[in-house]
């Protein structure tokens, strides 16, 4: 028996996405959550169940008594950052397909760029075995996610003669995409590959538009069965496959100390399962949403995935492999660098747009896509099907 | 054009066609009270200088006489109302630039001068590195009880506007540790890299851990590595600022000998000299009292601490520059400015304490010259500034004679050069 099949998103939900939403990060969570419930024909009392991820700073409860919701029968956190996105969509899942709960809303909500921003250095003062992790790192100030990120893709440049051009492939491609997108924060503002090569280092050999935006907003997702979904008013997503991953000596995001330094084995984890579960093969999907907070791990996720073969990301992107018409149309909505970064839940929607048929760059022909979370952490990943 | 430029510019031509002031009489005669408390000051033992008969003044003294003294604001120097439109507008800091003293005879105790100045010009708005600022020149002559000129000087200030004290930029954060950490950072403070050793299964580990993944055994050693290894990857951090740290700086995972790896950063060279396969070796990073970092250089790397130091010349001069020494000259040089006795004052212009003023300088690099040339008559100084000479420093000074009435000083504080001299020797001498 697996998960797949069985449940489906039937509503989604978003606020603005800004540089300074001007209001708490509760309040982004409950307008999201409830268009949300609205957007899937649903009411609050229909809900009884609150997935979140750890680092979210609004309790379910919080989120309940803000949506006069009666009563919860399941509520649950996933950790480990961005990885966690794709695991609340899988932990809902599994709470319907079991019986646990009916109606299980995914939200996350934060000022992450007028509040704490995470592309700030890392405070120190955690505690338990993640404080020990960050001890080994913050002393030296290596303190922040560009660079951690920045360490693998030195090594992956060195094993595979990628470029810091191929990175900026990436960036190219997700701003196009986000440039025809009326949500998107770089709505009408492409770059070009030479803007890309002249923006600043952030850590070498990553550049500003190598990093995804910081965002302020809040985005939630409504899971049910498939059979009630099939009475709501949108079309379902429905969930063919939901995993989470971890990999060998797997740290929070300090994979380095032993195995391959340029690949993202949990990737690989999260990949094999999804394929597994759903029946499904990389030539089976239209798009895939790649967790994108900096390029050169979306071309690890097109090799941990089977998309092409390790080190050959690079020429799967050179030609235009990554955009609405290539192969592989890879984050139609802009992704985090070009949308917003709402810690990938953005992304789990605009999956579900893409099914739907209703995205503003709407690849045609979709019944399949794949979604990724957070990577580099602990990691999670989704196949929506039609 | 700005508004300021165009008022600083029409108040320069005015006190340029201005010409000099008339010459006003020093507040005391040459004596020796105030030679005592400068030689005392400057370091100075020359006998000639205190000898109640014969005495003479020390030539790099020929300023002090005309010092105001605290307190006493004349207004008569010849740039003084540029100083004020300048500080008024929020170019408040003042630091001296360039001094070159020239003197027309020797100086007797007894004598009373007369001094004058005339202003000789403005240069900028210039960005420096104390900050935007302007340069303003003057010349102050010196003449005795008949009119005869005995001495002149060209003197320089950098009038600038005090950057806004940088954000602090934080402290090395310390690590947690654990029981089952610590040894490794007791390593680090006992100078060694210390590696976990699986007492069951002699396996390495790094970081370590409370339980074998592959036996099981909770028994553990360490073994201290030899601190070889070669960089696997590397990055260079430039944004944004992390507390401890200036960027930019290299952050490498070590492949170390041993088969283990670890992150640190890479000094003693360049961030463009680091590249995957560099041979590095492991150097101990002292903090603070608390925490040590075992850190990363190229094998071939000179130690980085200390670092190389010019051989000192046998006939150098070192100076430690207490806080004693340099309010002490401060005032025995007559200048009451708080930058050189406040260590407030100095930090809200951007020093980091009090420094050195410039007729010390003078009479420093005088004392100099005359100890490696006992006897030399000095008919002139000239010298230029860089780095200040903070409180706490040390101030060497080296020499060199370059042609037969010339010697060339510099003097090195730790920031670099604090200054740069020519003295000339008056005709006659050896």
């Amino acid at each position: 028996m697996t998960l797949s099949g069985r449940t489906a998103i039937a509503g989604i939900g978003a606020t603005e996405f800004s540089k300074d939403s001007g209001r708490s990060e509760l309040r982004l969570a409950a307008e999201a959550c409830l268009a949300a419930i609205r957007d899937a024909g649903l009411a609050p009392a229909d809900v009884d169940g609150l997935v979140t991820f750890t680092q979210d700073a609004n309790a379910e409860i919080a989120v309940q008594r803000e949506l006069g919701i009666p009563a919860l029968r399941f509520f649950s956190r996933v950790d480990y950052g961005g990885g966690a996105a794709c695991g609340t969509v899988a932990h809902a899942a599994m709470a319907v397909a079991t019986g646990q709960a009916e109606v299980v809303v995914c939200y996350r909500a934060f000022n992450e760029r007028s509040g704490q921003r995470f592309g700030q250095a890392a405070p120190a003062g955690r505690t338990g075995s993640t404080g020990l992790e960050f001890s080994w790192h913050l002393p030296y100030g290596f303190a922040t996610p560009a660079a951690w990120v920045a360490m693998q893709a030195r090594r992956y440049m060195h094993e595979y003669g990628a470029t810091g051009e191929d990175f900026g492939r990436v960036a190219v491609a997700m701003r196009r995409h986000a440039a025809t997108n009326p949500r998107a924060w770089f709505h009408g503002r492409p770059i070009t590959l030479e803007e890309h090569q002249a923006s600043r280092w952030i850590v070498d050999p990553l550049r500003l538009f190598d990093c995804c935006q910081e965002s302020d907003g809040g985005v939630a997702v409504v899971v049910t069965s498939v059979e009630r979904a099939r009475d709501l008013p949108h079309p379902p997503a429905v969930i063919a496959a939901a995993a989470q991953g971890t990999g060998p000596d797997q740290m929070m995001m300090f994979g380095y100390y032993t195995g391959d330094v340029a690949a993202l084995p949990a990737m690989g984890v999260v990949g094999d399962r999804l394929w597994r579960d759903s029946g499904l093969a990389p030539g089976d999907v239209q798009a895939a949403i790649l967790y994108d907070h900096f390029t050169p791990f979306v071309m690890i996720q097109l090799e941990e995935l089977g998309f092409c073969a390790r080190g050959e990301a690079r020429d799967f992107i050179s030609d235009g492999g990554i955009e609405i018409d290539g192969r592989l149309p890879v984050n139609p909505n802009g992704g985090q660098l070009g949308e917003a970064y709402i810690h990938g839940m953005n992304g789990i929607a605009e999956g579900v747009r893409q099914i739907r048929g209703t995205a503003a760059n709407q690849v045609p022909g979709v019944e399949h896509v794949l979604v990724t979370a957070g990577t580099g952490v602990p990691t999670s990943g989704l196949i929506l099907s039609a | 054009m700005n508004d300021l430029d165009e008022r600083l510019t029409k108040l320069a031509a005015r006190l340029a066609g201005a010409g000099e002031s008339p010459p006003a009489p020093c507040p005391d005669p040459i004596g020796l009270a105030a030679i005592r408390t400068w030689t005392q000051a400057i370091g100075d033992t020359t006998p000639e200088y205190l000898d109640p008969v014969a005495g003479v003044a020390p030539p790099a003294m020929i300023q002090v006489w005309s010092m105001p003294g605290q307190g006493v604001v004349h207004g008569r120097g010849a740039a003084d109302e540029l100083l004020r439109l300048l500080d008024e507008e929020g170019y408040t800091g003042i630091v001296a630039t360039d001094c070159e003293q020239s003197y027309d005879r020797p100086l007797r105790h007894g004598e009373h001068l007369s001094s004058a100045s005339r202003f000789a010009g403005i240069a900028g708005p210039k960005r420096t590195a104390l900050g935007e600022g302007y340069f303003v020149t003057w010349y102050q002559t010196w003449y005795d009880e008949t009119g005869e000129r005995v001495g002149e000087m060209l003197f320089r200030v950098l009038k600038f506007r005090p950057r806004p004290p940088a954000p602090p930029t934080g402290q090395v954060p310390h690590p947690a540790t654990s029981r089952d950490t610590e040894f490794f950072w007791a390593g680090t403070a006992a100078g060694e890299l210390r590696i976990q050793r699986c007492a069951g299964c002699g396996a390495l580990r790094h970081p370590p851990g409370p339980m074998c993944p592959r036996c099981h055994s909770t028994e553990r050693g360490y073994t201290v590595a030899s601190g070889r290894g070669s960089v696997h990857s590397h990055v260079v951090h430039h944004h944004p600022p992390v507390p401890g740290r200036t960027p930019p700086y290299v952050v490498a995972l070590v492949d170390l000998d041993e088969g283990v790896r670890m992150v640190g950063n890479v000094v003693g060279c360049p961030p463009e000299e680091v590249t995957v396969g560099l041979p590095v070796r492991a150097v101990f990073e002292r903090v603070d009292d608390d925490l040590v970092l075992a850190q990363w250089t190229p094998v071939d790397a000179l130690e980085p601490e200390p670092a190389a130091e010019e051989p000192v010349p046998p006939d150098a001069l070192a100076i430690e520059l207490t806080p004693t020494f340099v309010i002490a000259a401060a005032l025995a040089t007559r200048d009451f400015m708080p930058v050189h006795h406040d260590p407030a004052a100095a930090r809200a212009q951007g020093g980091k304490d009090v420094f050195l003023n410039i007729l010390t300088t003078m009479g420093l690099v005088q004392r100099y010259v005359t100890g490696l040339l006992p006897g030399a008559a000095i008919a002139g100084i000239s010298i230029r500034l860089g780095a200040p000479a903070y409180a706490g420093d040390t101030l060497t000074l080296t020499g060199r004679r370059t042609g037969e009435h010339t010697v060339e000083v510099r003097g090195a504080v730790s920031l670099g050069d604090h200054v740069t001299a020519t003295v000339r020797l008056a005709e006659g001498n050896r």
